[in-house]
């Protein structure tokens, strides 16, 4: 691929990248969020067709029109947002648009080749469950899985790897050396770096839609790669200056969920960073759910500051209290994306932008945005532009700037730092730590146990619903975490 | 001329507009006169007033088949009060239940999540029932001069009908652009969950737009009604759907979070111009169906292309 340039409405996206990839390499692509490691892949799978530029397959220039022409070409990838129908069974979505007949479909001979499939690459998915019903990492493996069938010379995985567990990972990593000695090339988008240095033999770095460089991962060191994707040195990946007291400002007894949490207690101290961890589906993100009132949820007491709060059935009981919650899916909790900046932003500060109380004014609303795009270094071209347009991290700031401007008592952030980038990690955590100091009751909830171990004071572990340990001080170690997570007796 | 291009791009139905003005004023002489354009603003008016309301409901993700049998049962029980009460009393009660079908409808869409296609189409079979249980299925005619006067009479040389509509068209840009509650049914529209979580009373604004509805409609059969000095228990029958078509014709996407009155004024002239059109055109009635159902059909697709 050579001097690839896209232009979206407001942001140069890729701007001249040449992009190169030997017959049986595993090519890693990095870079932050809005890096344009997405897009470039999107203009190879054929998804969007590039402003300027070519792509040469074989020594042949080739034009893809359509995600069909690039499979055609012997090109498959895997997007980030998992395209899978939702209603479709697992066989019937791999073999979607070649089922083994024209007209009838032949469940049954898809069901047992879907089998044969998972069984090769020893996936534990049954073809025939509904999509709908698997968590997110099986339906990465299905993602995975349905790619491979292809047969193609060059399989593309857009952050294959930000869903499953390390076992899969492994089996993953070993299906990919596999391919590269049948002569297959793979790229690779991932943000974990040691991932990088495990499995790849190249990796290319973007930055601000430009191509930084390309090196053999055996020369290039951790540190200097970092550096490269950021733009910067970071010195301190997990800052961590907050001053805990012993003060209690919020306390819990009991809460509980039906099915999901079983009379969870804990109490928050003042300056403190108070972690929730566990495995998926242990009730670690619906107890911040039950707090704030987006799901129903009972508790015996609860204090803030001192003050007793009865009841919360709803997120504007819960607001009125002075808790708020930065949600755990942006795109679907977190954000309008269809409206622009300013409009999100004042959905939910509606005192700060209307006089009168219900009619808009728009100048204030503007001045507003200009000051919460500045406080929280929102990258956009301007207030107006729609959310969607953002990348990852830059929308996270808008989902924290909505609000934190509603002046909290108590924050609970679920997974705030899930698919950002570096960068905007660290901004993170400067900000957890900064409310943190200010009297602000901060609960971090996290699967990435590296961050939890590393910013946490005090760490409550959670097992299918239940409260397993709670760790302070030099107890706070990921070992200590995994095996309460698992249902292990911490000694 | 950089504005007029930017109005143009922001409103392809304001461009198709001015194309069928300049096609329909070639092809017949009789089109472009003052007393013709007056002619096709009245006849619209009433599309455009539950096209407004319509707009309101589909910006906020939802849809309201029920206006059409709403506009009806308004209408009936307008005429029947006209016949022996004030004239004002009756404009209220009608106003009144337009607004109460719209709050049946909000509240049952908002509290049950059952979908508001479903809903509605309950609506708009229940409101005809009580149209036809109500009349016996008789129309209502013959009002007082000063009631017909809604319909019929002038003001500054326009007639009352487009006042109205005007006056309901500010009301309702004032609200979706200039007010909080307007601002949330955009927000509602684009992402429910996300608008809830950020501390709005989703319930309280879904019920708000339906009620809107509900009210338009009634003021759009307080009109008919004096404009023919008759109501009718058919009336309204695919109100639902010429109001959907202006909406959706001048921008507003049915999965919510998009649309506005300006576009949707547009989209309403554009079907009273067709139609004035092929009347003059002397095209047999039969064939304007198709030729709206085509238009709409090429309208989308132009924006799709943008």
């Amino acid at each position: 691929m050579e001097k690839i340039t896209k232009r979206f409405p407001g942001v140069v996206a890729l701007d001249g990248v040449d992009f190169d990839l030997k017959e049986a390499e595993i090519h890693a692509l990095v870079g932050e969020n809005g890096a344009g490691k997405s897009t470039l892949i999107k203009i190879l799978g054929g998804v969007h067709k590039p402003d300027a530029g070519t792509i040469t397959l074989n020594n042949r220039r080739v034009y893809f029109h359509s995600p069909l022409d690039a499979q055609l070409a012997g090109i498959s990838v895997i997007h980030q947002e998992l395209n899978l129908v939702e209603e479709l069974t697992v066989a019937e979505n791999m073999f979607l648009g070649r089922e083994k007949r024209w007209w009838f479909v032949d469940r049954k001979k898809m069901r047992q080749e879907a089998a044969s499939i998972m069984e090769k690459l020893k996936f534990h998915v049954n073809p025939s469950e509904v999509v709908k019903n698997l968590n997110v990492s099986e339906k990465q493996l299905v993602s995975i899985a349905k790619a491979l069938t292809y047969k193609a010379q060059i399989i593309v995985m857009d952050e294959p790897t930000a869903a499953i567990t390390k076992t899969e990972v492994d089996r993953l990593f070993k299906i990919m050396k596999d391919l590269k000695t049948h002569g297959v090339s793979v790229i690779f988008i991932s943000h974990r770096i040691e991932e990088i240095y495990e499995v790849a033999d190249r990796v290319t770095i973007l930055r601000d839609g430009k191509k930084i460089g390309t090196y053999d991962v055996g020369s290039v060191s951790k540190e200097d790669l970092i550096r490269m994707m950021v733009g910067r040195k970071i010195d301190d990946m997990y800052p961590k200056y907050n001053t805990p007291s012993s003060k209690v400002i919020f306390k819990v007894v009991n809460l509980r969920i039906p099915g999901k949490v079983h009379d969870v207690s804990f109490e928050v101290k003042r300056g403190e960073i108070f972690g929730i961890a566990g495995l998926v589906g242990s009730g670690k993100s619906e107890i911040a759910m039950g707090i704030f009132g987006a799901i129903r949820a009972h508790f015996d007491e609860m204090y803030l500051y001192g003050k007793q709060i009865s009841k919360i059935s709803t997120p504007v009981d819960a607001i009125q209290h002075g808790i708020v919650m930065i949600p755990e899916d942006r795109k679907s909790q977190g954000l309008v994306l269809i409206l622009d900046v300013l409009k999100n932003l004042s959905v939910a500060n509606p005192e700060k932008v209307t006089r009168a109380s219900f009619i808009l004014d728009w100048k204030r609303a503007k001045e507003f945005s200009l000051k919460a795009v500045e406080d929280f270094r929102i990258k956009v071209s301007s207030i107006q532009q729609l959310v969607k347009n953002l990348s990852g991290g830059n929308q996270q700031k808008v989902v924290l700037s909505k609000f934190l401007y509603k002046s909290p008592k108590l924050v609970l952030l679920v997974e705030p730092t899930r698919g950002i980038d570096v960068g905007a990690k660290v901004e993170v955590y400067h900000l957890i730590n900064r409310l943190a100091n200010s009297g602000v009751g901060v609960v971090f909830i996290s699967s990435e146990l590296p961050e939890v171990v590393s910013l946490c004071d005090t760490v409550l572990v959670m097992h299918r619903g239940r409260a397993m340990a709670l760790l302070t001080g030099s107890e706070v170690t990921q070992e200590n975490i995994l095996k309460a997570a698992a249902g292990v007796e911490v000694a | 001329m950089k504005k007029v291009i930017g109005f143009m791009r922001k409103y392809p139905a304001f461009t198709g507009l001015v194309g069928l003005l300049i096609v329909l004023s070639i092809l017949s002489d009789r089109f472009m006169t003052v007393s013709n354009m007056l002619n096709v603003l009245r006849q619209a008016s009433i599309q455009a007033i539950l096209a407004f309301g319509m707009t309101v409901v589909i910006v906020s993700g939802g849809i309201d088949l029920s206006v059409g049998s709403v506009f009806a049962f308004s209408a009936v029980v307008l005429a029947s009060i006209l016949k022996s009460g004030s004239i004002f009393f009756a404009i209220v009660v009608a106003l009144v239940i337009g607004g109460a079908f719209g709050a049946f409808n909000g509240i049952i869409v908002a509290k049950t999540k059952i979908q508001p296609f479903i809903v509605t189409l309950a609506t708009m079979a229940i409101a005809r029932s009580f149209t036809l249980v109500y009349t016996n299925g008789m129309p209502i005619t013959g009002f007082s001069q000063s009631f017909r006067f809604i319909g019929r009479g002038e003001f500054l040389k326009v007639p009352m009908p487009v006042w109205i509509m005007f006056s309901v068209f500010v009301f309702t840009w004032y609200f979706l652009a200039k007010t909080k509650p307007g601002l949330y049914v955009y927000s509602i529209g684009g992402n429910e969950e996300a608008t809830r979580l950020s501390g709005v009373k989703v319930d309280r604004y879904k019920i708000l737009v339906y009620v809107i509805s509900g009210v338009f409609s009634a003021v759009g059969a307080i009109v008919l009604t004096a404009r023919l000095n008759s109501a009718q228990p058919i009336f309204g029958q695919g109100y639902e759907l010429d109001a959907i078509a202006a909406s959706v014709l001048g921008g507003a996407s049915l999965s919510g979070g998009k649309g506005g009155v300006v576009g949707t004024l547009f989209g309403a002239l554009i079907m009273g111009v067709i139609n004035n059109g092929l009347n003059l055109l002397n095209v047999s009635p039969f064939y304007q169906q198709a030729v709206k159902g085509f238009v709409i059909l090429a309208a989308v697709l132009m924006e799709r292309e943008q």
